[in-house]
């Protein structure tokens, strides 16, 4: 039995890995492009919403305040991201 | 003018004809009478066993004068049996909606204290001239869609804030809309990178539903404005050329943004019977020269004057003279 359970132990190993294999050959890019593209979505939603921060005048000032608290967290990095000098090694990231 | 009028004769039978048309609103240059018919619409309304609130949306408002006591931001008052009214503090308003936002904020992050950059945001957004006509539209939304009352009647601000209020409704559905859709296709990238990564679900989008939730208040709000089974309005207006003129240019104005026009009110008349005593020359030319604009109003308006209501003999503050004014605009054919 213990032979068995090895076995199978090892087989479930081999089958996560390849797994994992497959997914870092395909997936993990796919992966991160999507993830990147919300991101850069996120920081021009922020901007639609939150411009004022930035001093760009937004309109209707009342309701952005309703979903200010759910982007607290990001407003660090997108005022960074907003504000920062681009070079060309931009094109590579 | 033909447009959009109800097609009744008067002001009592219009409120008899359409029993569903439970949103009032009385628009007009100002000064020229829209708190005193709101007022004496309502309180004839409130003797027909009808509860009422009545509510102002101008920062000015001057129903507590009207009324004779202090009701500004003190919710909805009784001020007899069936009669409410309401003037909205949009000062205390912004404050409190500021006050619920840092709370908001120190309960999601379990913060001790607001970061000094979104805390800076806070209180210049406050400053920004269109918060107060936002938050009184805020504090309208939560007025009309509470469903306590029989009937609403808004004593609105001038002509040119009406329009103003009115158009942002549809520019806020606008920006709702646009940023509403932002946010869905952002909710698309994060599906699908949860499964890529093989997660069960992505977490919801807590500020989508807020958006849906924003829109669906602004949706309510400006649909009951321009609701014609719901809701009625009414022009005020003066025998005197320059208010003639605004009048026929904003009920223009007021049809292109869909608003339910239902007649027009003829104030300040002075009684043409004076002309048969004996005074002064300068009323009788008064006189005269509202004949004159009473009957451009007639040829104007049409079928839409509803009804005349005379110069009183003193100014309309008091349940007394309310009264009296209701009298004249409902009671006996006017």
């Amino acid at each position: 039995m213990p032979e068995d359970e090895k076995r199978e132990s090892l087989l479930k190993r081999f089958g996560k890995s390849s797994k994992e294999l497959l997914y870092g050959m395909a997936g993990h890019d796919m992966t991160r492009f999507a993830l990147k593209t919300r991101g850069s979505m996120e920081h021009l939603f922020i901007l639609i919403t939150m411009g004022d921060l930035l001093g760009i005048p937004i309109l209707p000032p009342y309701y952005s305040l309703r979903l200010l608290p759910y982007v607290v967290p990001q407003i660090s990095t997108w005022k960074r991201r907003m504000l920062r000098e681009r070079d060309l090694t931009d094109a590579l990231a | 003018m033909s447009t959009t009028l109800c097609g009744t004769s008067s002001l009592a039978e219009t409120f008899r004809a359409h029993p569903n048309r439970r949103y009032i609103e009385f628009g007009g240059k100002g000064g020229l009478g829209k708190t005193t018919f709101s007022a004496a619409t309502a309180y004839w309304l409130a003797q027909q066993g009808q509860k009422v609130l009545v509510f102002s949306v101008d920062p000015q408002a001057s129903l507590s004068d009207i009324f004779e006591r202090d009701i500004f931001g003190k919710g909805p008052v009784e001020i007899t049996h069936n009669l409410f009214a309401q003037e909205i503090d949009a000062d205390r308003h912004i404050k409190d909606y500021q006050e619920e936002i840092r709370k908001k904020i120190l309960d999601m992050y379990g913060l001790e204290k607001v970061p000094d950059e979104i805390e800076d945001y806070i209180q210049a957004a406050a400053a920004e001239p269109a918060m107060e006509e936002s938050a009184i539209f805020d504090a309208v939304v939560d007025i009309v869609v509470g469903r306590d009352y029989d009937y609403y009647i808004y004593d609105l601000v001038p002509l040119g804030h009406a329009l103003y209020y009115l158009s942002m409704a549809s520019i806020y559905d606008e920006w709702i809309e646009k940023i509403t859709k932002l946010r869905e296709e952002m909710q698309e990238y994060s599906q699908v990178a949860a499964i890529m990564e093989r997660k069960k679900e992505s977490e919801e989008d807590q500020i989508l539903a807020e958006l849906q939730d924003i829109r669906q208040r602004i949706n309510v709000s400006s649909g009951i404005l321009t609701d014609r089974e719901k809701t009625a309005f009414f022009f005020v207006v003066t025998p005197e050329e320059m208010i003639i003129l605004d009048t026929q240019k904003a009920a223009g104005l007021f049809a292109k943004y869909q608003v339910p026009i239902c007649g027009y009110i003829v104030n300040r008349v002075v009684p043409p019977q004076l002309a048969q005593q004996n005074i002064p020359e300068y009323l009788r030319n008064r006189i005269a020269m509202q004949e004159r604009y009473l009957k451009k109003i007639d040829e104007t308006f049409g079928a839409g004057v509803l009804a005349r209501v005379p110069e009183f003999e003193r100014d309309i503050t008091g349940m007394e003279m309310i009264a009296k004014v209701a009298d004249s605009l409902f009671g006996g054919g006017a």
